[in-house]
């Protein structure tokens, strides 16, 4: 049996769901010794491995495997179009946010390989045929650009409302929303806040409003817990968390919510230490990228500078794929005496207090405090002391300083540290 | 006029446009009649700073859209670049630009004040890149346009409108069995959900252009004033 073998019975979509670890590490390699050997006729690549002395084609374990260097952005920048070698058809860009942009390039193959797992995280999610899907725009990520063609192969119909993901885009998307009727909705996670604070604006009934929705898809922003069931509990819809990046990652959570599942027939992703070895299950390191089929370009051991974890305990749903979940960039996080806290971590820790979730939440880089963990709330002023207990019990961090926004609304946006002077200018 | 059923469904902001099979490959086409007129090559790379629910960015290839089986890159063996058109993702731009080179640049009317002050800070200036060129996609109402060598594509999002300005006769043109004028309204023979649109300031332009003689020909702008 195939990976992709179609099951398609409950809310099981293909057989690699259920594959043993050993099956699917058997089969990853195999898959890894192919797209190395594919790659080694990469001018960047050969130059990349030939300068760690490492030879590819002595690959043969995943010890092997782990001896290739590590590609970062800034080289894969550096090294221009020299290892875009293959021609695809369609570009992205990242979204700059640690830096200079990467542009990532779609071929067809490639394209025809991702859209699989996008129609088994849709399925997850609970989309059946018959259906009609509200998305955001199909040019905006790479990932997006498989929504359609998932939604159109499972038996659906795509809509799509008008412009970005911007919250200044929120009226189009209800009035996509009313007009088409979607069971379905896939959108960012910033953008659905921005969306409820709008009904809460307009006093709008947010549950009337989605009453045909059943699922939401959301990306962009790892969800807490109690972002989640906030959302879902105000839209009246499940909501499901989509991960990935550009450059190849994918990942789709089940009903059960626990982190998002690996999509491993088409990417191997590694989770690792701050010396290069495997972070065990449960603790956080950088996410590090393969993809494992020999189109588009070649992501080998790509370094997506995101901080990850993988969970191998066994998921209630059944399926045996690892879950991770990417809770963001060194660019989302603040080191406060020399522990890395990310922005999710803070949210988690205001997002506790039910009259606190959904509000914005921002570090604030300010480099005069080493010790001290700078925090901004959207809204006034509410239950800092209880916040700073849990930030000190969760995360270990011993002085908090808030600075309450007050009515200083700031976009939910991908961005979730700025700068001192950013905030102080409101 | 379009009677399959309705598989995508594309929200604007005064309609929406519904597709079934087919249709989406009719309108790569035209747009691909579109930029042979404003001069894009075989073979170019082409950037499109639009919103991705532009039929410019969505006709780009098939690899964007199900149902489309050549979109502007598989017709033209071009490359597309997509870039959204919202202000963190204009930013970008320059060095984009910088690492892919692209041929072309098709920039929306509304941002294109804002992505030549912010390529010029990021010291690029994009109307000086050597061998690209700016394609301005003006609306019905654009505002007016600042000065430099840029060619033009008048697009009317909910009319499924793409009027492309002909590098030969310097006319708008409304391509023949695709659209009519009447009096200043453009109404679309072809897609049933099309809304007519009425550019401001068309002027209609009695000649024809020797690369489609059977097509309508128009300028927009104020005769004093020149093209906005």
């Amino acid at each position: 049996m195939t990976a992709t073998e179609p099951v398609r019975s409950g809310d099981t979509y293909d057989a690699i769901e259920t594959w043993s670890p050993a099956q699917l590490a058997d089969w990853q390699l195999e898959r890894v010794r192919h797209v190395v050997a594919g790659a080694a006729g990469n001018g960047f690549y050969a130059g990349h491995w030939r300068e760690a002395d490492v030879d590819p084609r002595r690959l043969q374990s995943w010890e092997d495997f782990r001896r290739l260097p590590l590609t970062s952005k800034q080289t894969l920048v550096a090294a221009g179009e020299s290892w875009t070698a293959r021609g695809g058809n369609v570009a992205f860009s990242t979204r700059g946010t640690s830096g200079e942009p990467l542009v990532v390039w779609l071929d067809a193959a490639e394209s025809e390989t991702f859209i699989v797992p996008t129609m088994r995280g849709y399925w997850w999610a609970g989309f059946r045929p018959g259906q009609t899907a509200l998305m955001q725009s199909p040019a905006w990520h790479r990932l997006a650009a498989m929504e359609g063609h998932a939604v159109l192969r499972l038996g659906g119909n795509a809509a799509y409302y008008w412009g970005s993901g911007g919250p200044q885009y929120a009226g189009y998307f209800m009035d996509a929303l009313e007009r088409v009727r979607p069971q379905f909705v896939t959108t960012t996670a910033p953008f659905l806040v921005s969306l409820l604070r709008r009904f809460e604006d307009d006093v709008i009934d947010a549950r009337a409003m989605f009453d045909s929705v059943r699922s939401i898809v959301a990306v962009g922003l790892p969800l807490t817990g109690q972002l989640r069931a906030h959302l879902s509990d105000r839209l009246g819809s499940e909501v499901f968390e989509r991960s990935g990046t550009q450059e190849g990652a994918a990942a789709d959570e089940c009903a059960m919510h626990t982190a998002p599942h690996i999509h491993a027939d088409v990417c191997h992703l590694e989770v690792l230490a701050p010396d290069g070895s495997p972070a065990p299950a449960g603790a956080r390191g950088r996410l590090v990228v393969t993809k494992l089929h020999d189109t588009g370009d070649p992501v080998i051991r790509y370094d997506t500078g995101d901080i990850a974890e993988r969970f191998d305990e066994p998921c209630g749903c059944g399926r045996t794929l690892p879950r991770l979940k990417i809770y963001g960039r060194p660019e989302s996080s603040v080191n406060i005496a020399e522990r890395r806290i990310t922005a999710y971590d803070v949210r988690t820790c205001v997002d506790a207090d039910p009259e606190l979730v959904g509000r914005q939440v921002l570090l604030v880089r300010d480099g005069n405090d080493g010790d001290v963990l700078n925090v901004a709330i959207e809204g006034t002023e509410h239950n800092a002391a209880a916040i700073e207990r849990r930030i000190h019990d969760q995360l270990g961090v011993e002085r908090v300083s808030f600075t309450w926004l007050g009515r200083a609304r700031m976009a939910w946006g991908f961005r979730q540290v700025v700068d001192k002077s950013e905030v102080q200018e409101r | 006029m379009s009677v399959a059923a309705t598989r995508i469904t594309f929200a604007s902001p005064d309609g929406e446009l519904n597709f079934a099979d087919g249709d989406l490959d009719r309108w790569a086409e035209h747009l691909v009649w579109c930029y042979s007129l404003i001069g894009v090559a075989e073979g170019s790379t082409i950037a499109v700073q639009d919103f991705g629910t532009s039929p410019l960015a969505y006709l780009g290839s098939k690899l964007l859209m199900p149902t489309l089986t050549a979109g502007v890159a598989e017709r033209l063996d071009a490359r597309i670049i997509c870039l959204d058109a919202s202000p963190d993702r204009i930013v970008l731009t320059p060095e984009v630009v910088r690492q892919v080179t692209p041929d072309v640049l098709i920039v929306r009317a509304d941002i294109l004040a804002l992505l030549l002050d912010g390529s010029s800070r990021a010291g690029v200036d994009l109307t000086a890149v050597p061998g690209l060129s700016l394609v301005v996609v003006l609306g019905g109402e654009s505002p007016p346009l600042p000065a430099g060598d840029f060619r033009r594509l008048l697009h009317c999002e909910s009319s499924l409108l793409m009027a492309p300005q002909c590098t030969l006769c310097g006319c708008f043109h409304l391509r023949e069995g695709v659209y009519e004028l009447r009096g200043g309204t453009i109404h679309n023979l072809v897609h049933a959900d099309a809304v007519p649109c009425a550019p401001r300031d068309l002027r209609p332009i009695d000649e024809t252009c020797p690369l489609a003689p059977g097509d309508t020909l128009f300028e927009l702008g104020r005769p004093e004033g020149g093209t906005r």
